[in-house]
């Protein structure tokens, strides 16, 4: 599998020259698999500028297919979508896999999004390609361009977001961000690192600073303590932080990053490999 | 009063270093009466980081006030609303005025935290905030003689123009708009690109007509004239159904209503800093030619410009 990062931000996307290193854009990340397959996770802002890199292959002739997997339907993971080219060229078809409980649910939140008020497209029928929306049900694995995907619901503040747990048959991926952790000093929830167990490379979320989640615990985020934590509880092969606080420059990331190293070294996971997610950057698995 | 851009960007954000000269951030202006509190027009993500510095002042205690002009309530002009921080400190107090929709503005803007979408409620937002509905036409006057009038431009699902006078200035607000030519936007969704430079039915040229004319006429001599050029002129002949305008349609309006400055805003999201800095040079070069009695600028994050009494 080929991750490579479009978005790696959390909340609300962050221009500005203080976060072109590592990027300003809301999450999304995508995932190749061996067969030339194609997987989205999220569809933050980041979606526009991997839709805009897709028209230019087969997606530009209406011949292109991927699954997209929803974590929850926040802004930062949906404000995306009226954006991408792919879905204005007929032909193109899309299986997306998201919470909500069944599909008619989840298709009546995306559809809010493009209310006339907010949204000149006004309605997702006005896509052109084939928009398929499918609920998850968490315990059941699915198929997603052969790659085998299974998910877990985490808290998430006052609500809830799907992780997932992608295998391609050798080797295994998983997405987790917006990881709430209501309880201050708990250790990991023994279920989420059953979930995460021995994966090649856990993708969790690190929006905060140690001494920023304290003062914003209900928002539901994790920090890289947190992290830490769950990479060396779960033996997993290497970590990649991703979700940064809105607020947070390049100069904070790189800090974020050297602590979490320093956690990772101090708590037993010095074996553990650590990459933040950067804009533009692939991670091959 | 002093003109402050904190978000010059159309349809949605983009970061980058394409980008960080003139900024990614969607659309959100700043004005500052010599005395009073501030206006601010568009809520786009800007508005974000004008509500931090705003934080730095009265309305950190509690004891702020400002009034907040919408355009329209498409995303990239409402979408920095729950991040504006003065919001959840109570006591201070927010006004804020848009065009009549078929739902209450209160319920259009509450739809933005709904529970799926966001997870703070409006209601977390404990500071005095009130919505007024305007339709075009109308005319107020804030505390300290400061005016405010507003006309209808050419959007889908209409957006409104506003002039601020004050402080002996004056400056009008056109975003977001196509040009006065070729699709009368309403409620429809246009699937495909009209036909160019053809005759329109007569009503709705005269419809055009008439909204040009209430444009031209509220930008009548102000100080500063800020306008949608989201698109060139080519780039228009492609998607004249997307609601946009282009610096040729710019330039005719600020000539027609006799204006001292005039500002392209309303970036296109994928134009970089240099085709913008290239776009600038074009039309600056265009104005000096026709001698044009205004400068013009282009819009970047950070641009002040001072206008009347300071
Ligand atoms: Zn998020
Ligand atoms: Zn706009
Ligand atoms: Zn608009």
């Amino acid at each position: 599998m080929k991750i490579r990062f479009w978005g790696v931000r959390g909340s609300i996307p962050a221009p500005g020259p203080d976060t072109i290193r590592y990027g300003g854009n809301t999450s999304c990340v995508s995932v190749e698999t061996r067969t030339g397959g194609l997987v989205v996770i999220d569809m933050g802002t980041g979606l526009m500028h991997l839709g805009n890199h897709l028209m230019t292959g087969a997606f530009g002739k209406g011949q292109g297919r991927a699954s997209i997997l929803l974590s929850h339907t926040h802004w930062d993971h949906i404000q995306g979508l009226g954006f991408f080219p792919p879905v204005f060229v007929a032909g193109n078809q899309f299986t997306v896999w998201g919470p909500g409980g069944s599909p008619e649910v989840l298709e009546g939140i995306l559809e809010g999004q493009m209310d006339p008020n907010f949204s000149p497209l006004q309605t997702l029928k006005n896509f052109s390609a084939t928009f398929d929306v499918r609920a998850v049900r968490c315990g059941l694995p699915f198929d997603a361009e052969g790659l085998r995907v299974t998910c877990r619901e985490h808290p998430h503040g006052s609500a809830t977001a799907l992780a997932f747990r992608i295998d391609d048959g050798t080797r295994t991926f998983v997405y987790a961000s917006d990881v709430g952790q209501p309880d201050a000093g708990a250790p990991p929830h023994p279920d989420a690192i059953a979930f995460y167990q021995g994966a090649d490379v856990l993708l969790h979320d690190t929006t905060y600073r140690p001494e920023d989640q304290a003062t914003r615990r209900n928002r539901g985020f994790s920090s890289y303590e947190d992290a830490a934590d769950a990479a060396i509880a779960a033996r997993v092969g290497k970590l990649v932080m991703f979700h940064y606080d809105q607020d947070y420059s390049d100069a904070d990331v790189d800090e974020l990053l050297a602590s979490c190293r320093a956690t990772l070294d101090a708590r037993g996971g010095a074996a553990i490999g650590l990459v933040p997610a950067r804009e533009g950057e692939e991670l091959e698995i | 009063m002093k003109v402050r851009f904190w978000g010059v960007r159309g349809s949605i954000p983009v970061p980058g270093r394409a980008t960080s000269r003139y900024g990614g951030n969607t659309s959100c202006v700043e004005v500052r009466p010599r005395n009073g509190s501030p206006i601010i027009i568009d809520a786009g993500t800007g508005l974000r980081r004008l509500g931090k510095s705003l934080m730095e002042e009265a309305f950190g205690d509690g004891r702020g006030s400002a009034t907040i002009l919408i355009s329209h309530t498409h995303w990239d002009h409402v979408q920095g609303l729950p991040f504006f921080s003065p919001l959840y400190r109570a006591g201070n107090k927010v006004e804020i005025f848009a065009r009549q929709r078929d739902t209450h503005l209160e319920a259009v803007f509450s739809q933005q935290h709904d529970s799926p979408y966001f997870p703070v409620p409006m209601s977390a937002m404990q500071a005095d905030m009130s919505f007024r509905e305007l339709l075009e036409g109308a005319r107020f006057e804030l505390p300290g003689g400061i005016r405010i009038s507003c006309t209808r431009l050419n959007h889908p699902w209409v957006a409104m123009a506003y002039r601020i006078d004050c402080d002996r200035a004056s400056l009008v607000y056109c975003a977001d708009t196509a040009p006065f030519a070729d699709i009368l936007f309403g409620r429809e969704f246009v699937t495909t690109p009209p036909a160019l430079d053809q005759p329109l039915p007569p009503d709705v040229a005269a419809e055009l007509d008439r909204m040009r004319a209430g444009v031209v006429a509220l930008a009548k001599g102000a100080d500063l004239l800020i306008y949608d050029t989201q698109f060139t002129y080519e780039e228009y002949r492609l998607r004249p159904h997307w609601g946009h305008s282009h610096p040729d349609d710019a330039i005719q309006i600020a000539r027609d209503a006799g204006v001292k400055r005039l500002c392209l805003f309303h970036h296109a999201p994928m134009r970089s800093d240099d085709d913008n800095d290239r776009i600038l040079a074009k039309y600056r070069g265009v104005v000096a030619a026709q001698g044009d009695p205004f400068s013009l600028d282009s819009a970047f994050e950070g641009l002040e410009i001072p206008l009347g009494d300071q």
